[in-house]
């Protein structure tokens, strides 16, 4: 394969006196899903937010499709291509659905339109919600909806911050069936989370972080069986 | 010996501001009659100043009433001494008065609003005072003003003008430094400090913000009308222009200049803008353009002010450990309630829900924690947890249910009065002070004794009260296995130890129910470990401890019931064994183990 | 007696007109930055001067005044903002107030400078004399008040609706963040909130300075009925405040009719501090429910 859509090497991210990642290395392939595994605090989030540079670096390097990312801003990276779904189903709580799906988009009118389609194609309960205040749906819709507008620049690089927050089991799984269906459109996609079980069913291979370093790497059908995975994610 | 050394290193550490004070001595002893006048006018600012300080920098409150405080004081003074012939002794007190009562009086509507709608409602009084000073004619002699206001005449003996005058009103700034000073010191000092910066950990370990906010608004009150008072005696005549609104830009431009909390910043501000006119000549009355300028370029290039930026370059000393201060040590760490142990419900939630817009975030939980016991409460991220914790610590108003703790029922109860009844907590996010020492900020979380502590008080009282609360502190760091990083600042410290001071701070209030958010994340498993023998040895003391945590190992070392949410309903309850076998939580908690595809 | 009703009904809805321009920009500028601009006022008061001398330049301007006075009012946002704001962006609220209210002190000292103390008269932007409409005497000037503050409020409206802009003017006042993660240049929606909330202010320092003239000291009352207004239409809500603006104004030519008029400023207060006991959310308002 030709390089990677990202490649984050010894990323190291201090808050304060303490290290919140410590030379974090990982890859992400196109139209590959791979999880970020690991306990709450264990630095899933903060890595995300150093990708998309909210979280100053303070060592290592970020490429994204080659090119390396570190001195942007974080406007500057999502309009390179990489779309981002924060933690906490985030959404602009005023605005119609429709109009959060369009405020992330570029391009003309009909452009927009389009994108805001494609996202209303793979989340049809949006499309029955469009003129409603976002602030008013329902968990699961919210994060449809936080996706979709991450999904709006047509990225090449989508990273989610624990899409099955809040979500009653079914709803999760049918989010994650939707990420999968995203992936297989030829989408990278880093996946924070910390049901690792629903991220390994979706994802291509995992990474387990612990106190901001990586822990484990392997394929996901690896991962699914090894016994150290529960062990690190729940802590032990 | 050591007291010599002692002295000596306070005079090397304060030499700067001993130079200053000297350098500003000298001005009204170099410059004659008029400069003496000027340095007069200088002092009664500095007492408006101070004033201002405990509403501004230490209740953290951005009042833009004092200018206000001021005229109304000098107005009261004017009215009751050309009116009705008062002496002076009895029109300044009235001055303090006056101010003080109308403070009081609209504390309640105001102090509740948040920063800017503060400032702003502030402003509005301001200019009511305003409004009634230029119009009610007939008492205050409307655009005019009141002349004739007679000097201060003290037991038959004149205070003139010139040095008498500047000697009378400069010793009222150092005793009314010196009472801010007693006020503001010491632990009542590191309780404004956790309400100003960390208000959410203020309330959670029982410290009634809005009390604290309250005292400071009236007592800057009433340091304004002192000032005005003694402004409308020395100049003879009080006019509108006490009232108007440049008085108030003038003492922020002095305490932004200066420094928001240091008596020193309020002298140094005080005297330096009174200056500025006097040596911008060329400005004649556009002054204020200047002051407007340099507010604007001090709030940019030195945040903390003059005095903030030359105690930074100043080397810190680090707090003397608790052995130093001698240690009147209290007796054993807080211990619960271990009259009435186990089996009777210490908190008992009763259908308990509140929806976030189309969010139910808590759905009708009802849930009973028993004295004694430690109840681990799991469930996925976003499943409702700290919600819960944040509707039984009162952070959050449950939209229907009852919670009752002990023989209390809290629901709509605020915050801190929750705490004060024995429920203290951790947060997900610690709330530290970030620049303050581990120790002071474990220290913060005790409210000292005597919770109405005398009106007036020497400073040393309040240094003891401190005293008394680092050495309690201390012994928590021990307890807590962190007492070597006692003097290093918060910003320094690891997550592990973060959530650590926090429940050290929590147990300062000697609290019968530790409530705790997520306190193993970001720990090794050696850390956690630690942590939950140290919170075993808690629970033996008869504290009941409700936990939240994702770390099951961490909880099976200690839990003795195991509680489950998601999506905001409880779905098992019951011994740690059963609870992680429920197949419900195995699905919700761990996924399901066949996964989704 | 129909007329003079009539009459003291147009003179509230006009001045309204103009309040509620004031607070708009008000509330846009609080929304997007979380502090107050405390020289608000001032740009008002900063606007009829510019308004007064532009008139000098172009006598004969007219209703034409109006988009120069927003161009002009628009620039001195963006410097405004550049000054009072950008340089504190990452400080506590706290720094945001001192420095406007230190920018407003140096405008308010500016316009006493350049123009002088007294009250001044503001050019008129549709003639004066009165226009007789269905037997009633009304104010040529008054109308054409109402008729601007409609035209400018209305295409704010279709603004934050209709435009792209204005929805991503919307998005980041509501969660800055987020903004950036949207891809939305975020100080370039900030800027640009600064520049049309100074327009808006400028405005109606324009239209307020032929029948209420002038003065460089009347920043602050004029922020504070802003302030006012926001407090009876509820915390950040933009119908609220525009709700809240004419209502003031009716209160205030009422009372100044049957009183006076500082006792119908001091009344103002009064009830400021009345609702603030009762309601501490705001006379109409209800806060969105959201996640702390």
């Amino acid at each position: 394969m030709s390089r990677p859509v990202l490649d984050v090497d010894g990323a190291c991210v201090g808050y304060g006196g303490a290290a919140a990642l410590a030379r974090v290395s990982l890859t992400v392939e196109r139209g590959e899903i791979v999880a970020l595994l690991g306990a709450n605090g264990a630095g899933k989030s903060t890595l995300l937010r150093a990708i998309v540079g909210l979280a100053p670096l303070q060592g290592g390097t970020i490429a994204f499709e080659g090119r390396s990312i570190g001195a942007l801003a974080p406007e500057a990276r999502i309009r390179l291509g990489i779309g981002f779904a924060p933690e906490g189903r985030r959404v602009f709580g005023a605005l119609s659905v429709r109009e959060n799906l369009d405020v992330a988009a570029t391009g003309s009118r009909a452009a927009r339109r389009r994108s805001a389609e494609t996202v209303f194609a793979l989340f049809p309960q949006l499309a029955a919600q469009a003129g409603r205040a976002a602030w008013q749906l329902s968990g699961g819709q919210q994060q449809m909806l936080s996706i979709g507008r991450a999904l709006m620049q047509s990225p090449r690089l989508l990273l989610l911050d624990e899409p099955s927050l809040g979500l009653a089991p079914s709803l999760a799984r049918d989010v994650f069936l939707r990420i999968r269906a995203i992936a297989d459109g030829g989408i990278a996609v880093l996946l924070a989370e910390q049901n690792a079980a629903l991220a390994l069913a979706v994802a291509t291979r995992g990474y387990v972080l612990r106190l901001g370093e990586v822990v484990h790497s392997a394929a996901a059908s690896a991962l699914r069986q090894a016994p150290a995975i529960q062990d690190a994610f729940l802590g032990g | 010996m050591i007291d010599t050394a002692c002295v000596r290193d306070r005079l090397k550490a304060h030499a700067p501001l001993l130079l200053g004070g000297l350098i500003l001595a000298a001005l009204p002893i170099l410059g004659g009659a008029y400069a003496q006048r000027v340095f007069t006018l200088a002092g009664i600012y500095a007492l408006m100043v101070i004033g201002y300080q405990l509403i501004f920098g230490h209740a953290g409150a951005f009042s833009l009433a004092q200018g206000a405080f001021f005229g109304l004081g000098a107005y009261a003074a004017g009215i009751a001494a050309v009116h009705f012939g008062w002496a002076f002794p009895l029109t300044f007190a009235l001055a303090i008065a006056f101010p003080l009562a109308v403070a009081a009086l609209v504390a309640i509507p105001v102090l509740r609003l948040e920063s800017h709608y503060f400032a702003l409602a502030t402003l509005g009084l301001a200019e009511s005072a305003w409004l009634v000073g230029t119009n009610w004619a007939a008492v205050t002699g409307g655009a005019n003003g009141l002349a004739g206001v007679p000097p201060i005449v003290i037991a038959g003996w004149t205070v003139a003008r010139g040095w008498p005058l500047l000697l009378f009103v400069w010793c009222l700034v150092a005793i009314g430094g010196a009472m801010a000073s007693a006020r503001t010191r010491g632990l009542t000092g590191l309780s404004y400090r956790l309400v100003r910066e960390r208000p959410l950990a203020a309330a959670s370990v029982g410290i009634d913000g809005g009390r604290l906010r309250t005292l400071a608004f009236i007592a800057s009150a009433g340091y304004a009308g002192a000032a005005g008072a003694l402004f409308a005696h020395s100049l003879g005549v009080v006019s509108p222009d006490t009232l108007a609104f440049p008085v108030m830009v003038s003492c922020l431009t002095m305490a932004v200049i200066g420094g928001r909390a240091r008596i020193a910043g309020a002298i140094l501000g005080a005297v330096l803008l009174i200056h500025l006119p006097e040596w911008l000549r060329g400005l004649e009355a556009y002054y204020l353009i200047a002051y407007g300028a340099a507010a604007l370029a001090v709030v940019i290039a030195a945040p903390d002010g003059i005095i903030g930026a030359i105690e930074r370059l100043r080397p810190k000393r680090p707090i003397a450990t608790p052995d130093a201060v001698g240690r009147p040590r209290r007796a054993a760490p807080p211990t619960g309630d271990r009259s009435r142990e186990s089996e009777s419900p210490i908190l008992r939630l009763d259908g308990v829900s509140k929806s976030f817009g189309g969010v139910r975030a808590v759905d009708g939980v009802s849930l009973t924690v028993l004295r004694g016991e430690i109840l681990g409460l799991i469930g996925p991220n976003g499943s409702g947890k700290t919600t819960l914790v944040n509707l039984l610590t009162g952070l959050y108003r449950a939209d229907s249910g009852r919670i009752r703790f002990d023989d209390h029922d809290v629901t709509g109860r605020l915050a801190f009065d929750i705490a004060r009844l024995g429920m203290s907590r951790s947060f997900q996010a610690p709330e530290l002070i970030e620049e303050a020492s581990l120790l002071d900020n474990v220290a913060a979380g005790d409210r000292g004794r005597s919770e109405h502590p005398p009106l007036i008080r020497g400073l040393s009282i309040e240094d003891r009260r401190l005293g008394e609360a680092r050495a309690h502190a201390f012994d928590m760091l021990v307890r807590f296995a962190m007492a070597a990083r006692a003097n290093d600042a918060a910003r320094t410290l690891g997550p592990a130890l973060r959530r650590r001071a926090e429940i050290a701070r929590a147990l300062m209030s000697g609290p019968r129910l530790l409530v705790l958010d997520e306190p193993s994340a970001g720990s090794s498993s050696e850390e956690a470990a630690e942590l939950a023998a140290i919170l075993s040895d808690v629970a033996r003391e008869g504290v009941t401890v409700l936990v939240i945590d994702h770390n099951l190992p961490f909880l099976a070392r200690f839990a003795t019931r195991l509680a489950c949410l998601e999506v905001g309903r409880l779905i098992a309850d019951g011994a740690p064994a059963d609870v992680r076998a429920h197949p419900r939580v195995v699905e919700a908690y761990l996924g399901r183990p066949d996964g989704a595809a | 007696m129909a007329t003079l009703a009539a009459q003291l009904l147009l003179n509230a809805l006009a001045l309204g007109s103009a309040y509620a321009l004031v607070a708009l920009g008000f509330v846009l500028v609080i929304n997007a930055v979380g502090a107050v601009n405390f020289a608000h006022g001032d740009l008002v008061m900063a606007g009829g001067f510019v308004s007064i001398a532009l008139a000098q330049v172009a006598p004969d301007a007219g209703f034409f005044l109006l988009p120069l006075v927003l161009i002009a009012m628009a620039a001195l946002g963006l410097l405004f903002s550049a000054i009072a704001y950008f340089p504190l962006r990452s400080r506590p609220p706290v720094a945001v107030f001192i420095s406007t209210i230190a920018t407003g002190i140096m405008l308010q000292n500016g316009a006493n400078a350049l123009f002088g103390a007294a009250p001044r008269a503001g050019p008129a932007i549709a003639g004066k004399g009165m226009i007789a409409i269905e037997g009633l005497l009304l104010d040529r000037q008054s109308l054409a008040i109402i008729a601007a503050a409609a035209i400018l409020i209305g295409g704010c409206h279709l603004v934050f609706t209709r435009t792209r802009t204005g929805r991503r003017l919307r998005a980041t006042a509501e969660d800055p963040e987020l903004a950036r993660l949207s891809g939305i240049p975020v100080p370039g929606m900030i800027a640009l909130t600064f520049a049309l909330a100074t327009a808006l202010a400028g405005t109606a320092g324009l239209l307020l300075s032929n029948q209420y003239f002038v003065t460089p000291d009347e920043g602050m009352a004029l922020m504070l009925k802003a302030y006012i207004a926001v407090v009876i239409g509820g915390w950040g809500r933009l119908g609220g405040a525009l709700l809240g603006a004419v209502i003031i104004a009716l209160f205030e030519v009422v009372v100044a009719t049957l009183l006076s008029q500082p006792m119908a400023e001091g009344l103002l207060y009064a009830a400021l501090l009345g609702i603030l006991l009762v309601r501490p959310q705001g006379l109409f308002g209800e806060a969105l429910g959201r996640r702390a």
